[in-house]
């Protein structure tokens, strides 16, 4: 491991040497802080229900959790990113088993939390080319691996619930602990991080202003037209001004179609990540995929906006900018083809 | 095309000790692998340590459900009985186990679920739908109970009376049910002790029985249990009249 690699897993040093970690982290420490005097002067001035309340109180201190959970290992080093990501792809397969049943096929599972180890281990080895093959690989063990109970009742159920788990869960999640392999990868997460929190802040704050159609009310009753609209407005101007005035200045990125794109990819995205949870949940009847957090319902109740963009998030920064972790040493446990 | 039957963990709406003291408890991957280490590790340690002789092991039955009955001086007596079970039954052997001993604090409850897979019994008004739940279960998830009906462990290591709850989670049902003997236990880890002296145990199974035709009320379940007891007894009478000739062909 070379010192750029050292540094890169477990260096803290320089944390907060970019701009927009600085102000993230700022940003959300401050939030955390001023929002128990919001609830506070908000009972003083209107009439908020004792459940209402309660409940408030439940979201805010399970913010203050996944805060510490996000923020604290992207600050660490990449180590403790990719420790934390695998972690993630676990529980929220975990969650998504229980719900959906599959969990009951107990070698699918063990199948699934190989092909999340093995997507890990090629995000610590820099081996990208085993990263992009995980898909293929695991759901090739997913499938066979049940095949020697000779019970070819449900195969094809059990299969695509454990190929759509892996996918979503495992490969998508594990582009989180691929962005590591950038320097920037600090600054880098935490703009998707806030963006689509902000964008999930932004749907729930428009849709209550300006209330109005419901967007999809079989699959997720409580959305509007005018909170999915709002927010891909609002996520898309905080996005181009973050990312044109900090995030991206002076790179092949800093260019309006560019950025345009970006913020409402990032809202367009989020939302169906949302929504593609919520069908997955209104299919089987249940309101919450798990009870992790209290207040927001499961892991993946809080985490299911990441499921979609963060693969489009990776790929079109690669595009634009050139390879996310491009130049870094690459299979460093593996170890190159010898030359 | 038929539907997808998308089935939620009967206990997906519990969380921590909740779920674990829960009857309908489902075991993940994780439960599973930990059951799967420590079966691996306890069965050849309980052969080593206790050397059991076993009679009767043709009678056990080779499809679940069915239930395991047994007399109870000893934490060992379930691992004993749980151990003449196949490994790849781990996630369906259920041993009954009292709430206030074994969920009332969170290690422990944590270790009865995950480690030993065992299901609370409460005592005292809780305990009919308890049972209740665990006649549903039994008979539609094809679960195996072993099930110590005196409802504690004998202070003395002789038999109690047999509790009419075991009539109640079998009368009206095929499911069989196994009658064992566990000989020694009490002198190997009577209750007071931390650890189990290394002594031989004994294990007689008797023929299943069957209570279909008992009727599910309360008379029903006083015969069933006072018949279990029998056989029970049955059991141990043989396996010390065939010990004593043992000895008696030892002697010189």
């Amino acid at each position: 491991m070379n010192a750029s690699t050292a540094e890169r897993f477990f260096g803290y040093d320089h944390a907060f040497a970019h701009p927009v970690t600085r102000g993230i982290v700022i940003f959300l420490a401050s939030a955390l802080v001023l929002t128990p005097m919001i609830f506070m002067g908000l009972r003083r001035t209107i009439q908020i229900a004792e459940a209402t309340y309660a409940e408030l109180w439940a979201r805010w201190r399970s913010w203050i959790w996944i805060s510490m959970a996000l923020i604290v290992p992207i600050l660490l080093g990449a180590a403790w990113v990719i420790a934390g990501v695998f972690m993630l792809s676990l529980l929220c397969y975990r969650e998504y088993a229980r719900a959906t049943g599959i969990f009951r096929e107990k070698m699918i599972s063990f199948s699934v939390v190989i092909g999340i180890g093995l997507i890990s281990f090629a995000v610590i080895d820099n081996y990208s080319r085993l990263f992009f093959a995980a898909p293929v690989l695991g759901i090739g063990l997913i499938a066979i691996v049940t095949i020697p109970q000779d019970c070819p009742k449900g195969f094809n159920q059990r299969v695509a619930l454990g190929v759509l788990g892996y996918l979503f869960f495992g490969f998508s999640f594990g582009y989180l602990g691929l962005m590591t392999t950038d320097p920037l990868y600090r600054p880098l997460m935490l703009f998707l991080f806030l963006g689509v929190e902000l964008n999930d802040i932004f749907a729930f704050c428009s849709g209550r202003f300006f209330g109005g159609r419901k967007l999809f009310p079989h699959t997720s009753p409580g959305k509007t037209v005018s909170g999915a609209v709002g927010a891909v407005v609002l996520t898309t101007g905080m996005i181009v001004i973050v990312g044109h005035f900090f995030m991206f200045t002076n790179t092949p990125m800093d260019r309006w179609p560019m950025l345009l794109i970006l913020g409402t990819g990032i809202s367009v995205f989020g939302q169906f990540g949302d929504l593609l949870l919520s069908s997955i949940k209104r299919d089987i009847g249940i309101k919450d995929l798990g009870h992790m957090l209290p207040g927001h319902g499961g892991l993946l109740d809080r985490f299911d906006s990441l499921v979609i963009i963060t693969p489009l998030y990776y790929h079109f920064l690669s595009l634009v900018l050139g390879p996310l972790g491009h130049g870094q040493a690459e299979r460093i446990i593996t170890g190159g083809p010898m030359l | 095309m038929n539907d997808w039957i998308l089935d939620p963990a009967h206990d997906h709406d519990l969380l921590g000790i909740e779920r674990h003291r829960s009857i309908v408890r489902e075991s993940g991957l994780v439960s599973s692998t930990l059951r799967f280490i420590m079966w691996s590790i306890l069965r050849p340690a309980l052969k080593i340590w206790h050397r059991p002789r076993i009679t009767g092991r043709e009678h056990l039955p080779k499809s679940r459900p069915f239930i395991l009955v047994s007399n109870h001086t000893s934490h060992l007596d379930g691992i004993l009985l749980a151990s003449l079970l196949p490994t790849s039954w781990r996630d369906h052997v259920f041993p009954i186990a009292a709430f206030d001993t074994f969920f009332e604090k969170r290690p422990a409850a944590a270790f009865a679920a995950r480690f030993l897979n065992a299901l609370a019994m409460r005592r005292g008004g809780a305990v009919n739908h308890d049972l209740d739940e665990m006649r549903k279960r039994l008979n539609h998830e094809r679960e195996v109970f072993i099930v110590f009906p005196e409802g504690t462990r004998s202070r003395t290591g002789e038999m109690l009376a047999f509790r009419s709850g075991i009539g109640r989670l079998v009368a009206r049902t095929t499911v069989p049910v196994v009658p064992c003997y566990l000989e020694g236990c009490f002198r190997a880890w009577p209750p007071g002790r931390h650890f189990s002296k290394p002594l031989s145990i004994g294990i007689s199974i008797g023929p299943p029985m069957n209570f279909e035709d008992c009727s599910d009320d309360r008379a029903g379940w006083d015969s069933i249990a006072k018949r279990l007891k029998a056989a029970v007894e049955n059991l141990a009478g043989r396996r010390q009249a065939s010990s004593l000739s043992g000895a008696a062909d030892q002697l010189p």
